[in-house]
């Protein structure tokens, strides 16, 4: 077989990470990587390196507008978006990960190759309209994302989390699975377009509409919309700050992705189904906007908090789908850039200030912001932007989408969400208050002054990286818009037909 | 009722659904770790049947017979993962039972 070097430049970005995934475990098998820096700074480095040349890749293929493909894996302009999207932050992942694991003092090498597997099974995932590709790079993606969960496993909470996690996922799986093999025994084909043509000659067969039932409930379990979210807040809380960040992040992104892939992509607004795809999204949307947001209020568990906020954040992303102008898709890609940068942070922040285990209450975050008042301001810049306050990018995120909503006649949608992410500022704002304007109690003082200062450069800079490009979301986001996010979709997929 | 016993494709979609129903009331009502664990087998192979039954009556369509052996190496991963999840816990705990998980709650 010959590959062209559009072949190469399409297998070339998912390939150099599963090499480096395979060569990682070599090192990690060094009994002394516990001891010896430069076998984890060499764990570290290949990952990193792995990543980044990945991302390389995507960059030039972006650069020069092509749309490279290899058999079933599409690296056009969707599937780079979301390829670039995934380097980046699984590249920030694994930095906080640097800090993190020295904080738990569980360094391991097998979570790296992990990572780099699951980055691979989120670009499949979000690159192919196969649906036996898109199995698979579920599966790739979710596989590893179980075990990482459960990394650090002399905890108990973190394996039960994993426990929890795997076995809703794989449920899940199992369902897409039978979406996908009802969807071709009816319609004789895996590809997405041939479905959506073949439900639109035949009409909708009640088997068909299961098969299409169980498959947008595989995406719905991944992008964590009511009623499928109940798993989230156990995975956040019980895995590494850096893999529930990686995880609500890459996971959320490449699911949304995938579903514009199958709902507006081949089964068009206009049809039948497709209304009553529009219908049901719409309902599941607000019952995740109301249900994630007043479940987040009670928390006394940031990464509860987080976890819930991530899940009312679903709700925000899916209100695009009801609208479903390509401006709200637009909307959608760029509000997802911004919740990179977001959620990177907030997760992030957890490790740089050095909270591990059990010490992600809200109140081990008093008076931090005074200690590191740099790292203080970028979290604060965070929580603003995941509460939507104007300068924000997050504000300009929801802006997007909420003017498609209001344009498109959906009002009633439109003011909850607004409503929604009013309430949310409450919460959001709970960590500023506990950074700056709470003391910290007797005990905790003295427990800060015995522990040696924590070290957390290289945290500390992709938060600070993150808020920038939050930043930068709110005072330029033209350029975002129009240089990443329309480009994506205008060129990626037809969105009206 | 005839068709359905004489090896006809409705026949083996209903084996299927079935074994996919069973398989999901297994996870949703069984408390143990390991039978859980089953059901989800169960829903794949549930896939499988109903998968190789259209494949043979689409006149043994290739697309079909190899996606069936991609799903036998996924199952094969899943079944690593969670054994190995599964007794990772049992070594905290000396139980496998999905009522005594229960530390994450709040």
């Amino acid at each position: 077989m010959n590959l062209t070097s559009q072949n190469w430049a399409a297998l070339m970005p998912l390939l150099v990470p599963s090499v480096a995934a395979c060569l990682i475990p070599i090192a990690s098998l060094d009994k002394d990587q516990d001891t010896v820096k430069s076998v984890r700074a060499a764990m570290f480095g290949m990952a990193l390196l792995a990543l980044g040349v990945s991302f390389f890749y995507f960059t030039r293929i972006w650069a020069t507008g092509q749309n490279v493909f290899f058999s079933n894996l599409k690296m056009d302009r969707l599937g780079q978006f979301s390829g670039i999207f995934v380097t980046v932050a699984a590249m920030m992942a694994l930095l906080q990960l640097w800090d993190h694991l020295h904080h738990e003092g569980w360094m391991k090498g097998e979570t790296l190759s992990l990572l780099l597997f699951s980055a691979v099974g989120m670009m499949l995932f979000a690159s192919t309209t196969n649906l036996l590709m898109m199995f698979l790079g579920l599966e790739l993606l979710s596989l590893p994302l179980y075990v990482l969960t459960a990394t650090v496993r002399f905890r108990e909470e973190s394996i039960e989390g994993g426990m929890k996690y795997f076995i809703t996922g794989a449920v899940a799986s199992s369902c897409f699975l039978m979406g996908t093999v009802l969807l071709y025994g009816l319609t004789g084909t895996l590809e997405l377009d041939g479905i959506g043509t073949a439900i639109l000659t035949t009409g909708a067969d009640p088997l068909i509409l299961v098969g299409a039932v169980l498959l947008l409930m595989g995406f719905l379990f991944k992008i964590s919309a009511v009623p499928f979210h109940q798993w989230t807040p156990d995975a956040y809380e019980a895995s590494p700050h850096p893999i529930a960040g990686f995880m609500s992040v890459a996971t959320k992104g490449v699911a949304v992705i995938a579903l514009m892939r199958a709902f507006p992509g081949a089964i068009g607004l206009h049809t039948a189904t497709g209304q009553r795809v529009g219908m049901a999204l719409a309902v599941l949307a607000a019952a995740t906007m109301i249900i994630g947001n007043l479940s987040a209020l009670p928390q006394t568990n940031v990464k509860r908090m987080l976890a819930y906020s991530s899940i009312s954040h679903a709700g925000y992303l899916l209100l695009g789908f009801v609208a479903g102008t390509p401006e709200a898709y637009t909307g959608v890609l760029f509000y997802l850039v911004i919740y990179l940068a977001m959620n990177m942070a907030a997760f992030g922040m957890l490790t740089a200030f050095g909270l591990v285990g059990e010490h992600t209450q809200f109140e081990d975050l008093r008076g931090l912001g005074w200690k590191r008042p740099v790292l203080g301001v970028a979290a604060v810049i965070t929580m603003l932007s995941l509460a939507g306050i104007p300068p924000m990018g997050g504000f300009f995120g929801k802006y997007f989408i909420f003017k498609e909503l209001v344009k498109t006649g959906h009002v009633g949608l439109a003011v909850l969400g607004v409503t929604a992410s009013l309430v949310s500022v409450y919460y959001y704002l709970r960590v500023v208050v506990a950074l700056f304007l709470e003391q910290p109690s007797e005990s905790q003082v003295r427990e800060a002054s015995e522990k040696p200062e924590i070290q957390s450069f290289l945290s500390t800079t992709t938060v600070l990286i993150c808020a920038a490009i939050i930043l930068a979301g709110g005072f330029f986001q033209n350029l975002l818009v129009d240089g990443f996010a329309a480009k994506a979709l205008k060129e990626g997929i037809e969105i009206l037909r | 009722m005839g068709a359905w016993m004489n090896g006809s494709l409705q026949g083996y979609i209903l084996v299927a659904m079935l074994l996919f129903i069973i398989g999901l009331a297994t996870v949703m009502l069984r408390r143990t770790l390991l039978m859980q664990f089953m059901g989800i087998e169960l829903m794949l192979n549930a896939a499988n049947v109903a998968l190789l039954a259209f494949a043979r009556f689409r006149g043994g369509d290739v697309t079909g017979t190899v996606f069936y052996l991609f799903i036998l190496g996924v199952a094969a991963c899943e079944a690593a993962i969670g054994l190995a999840l599964v007794i990772a816990l049992f070594r905290h705990r000396k139980t496998t039972d999905a009522d005594r998980a229960d530390s994450l709650r709040q």
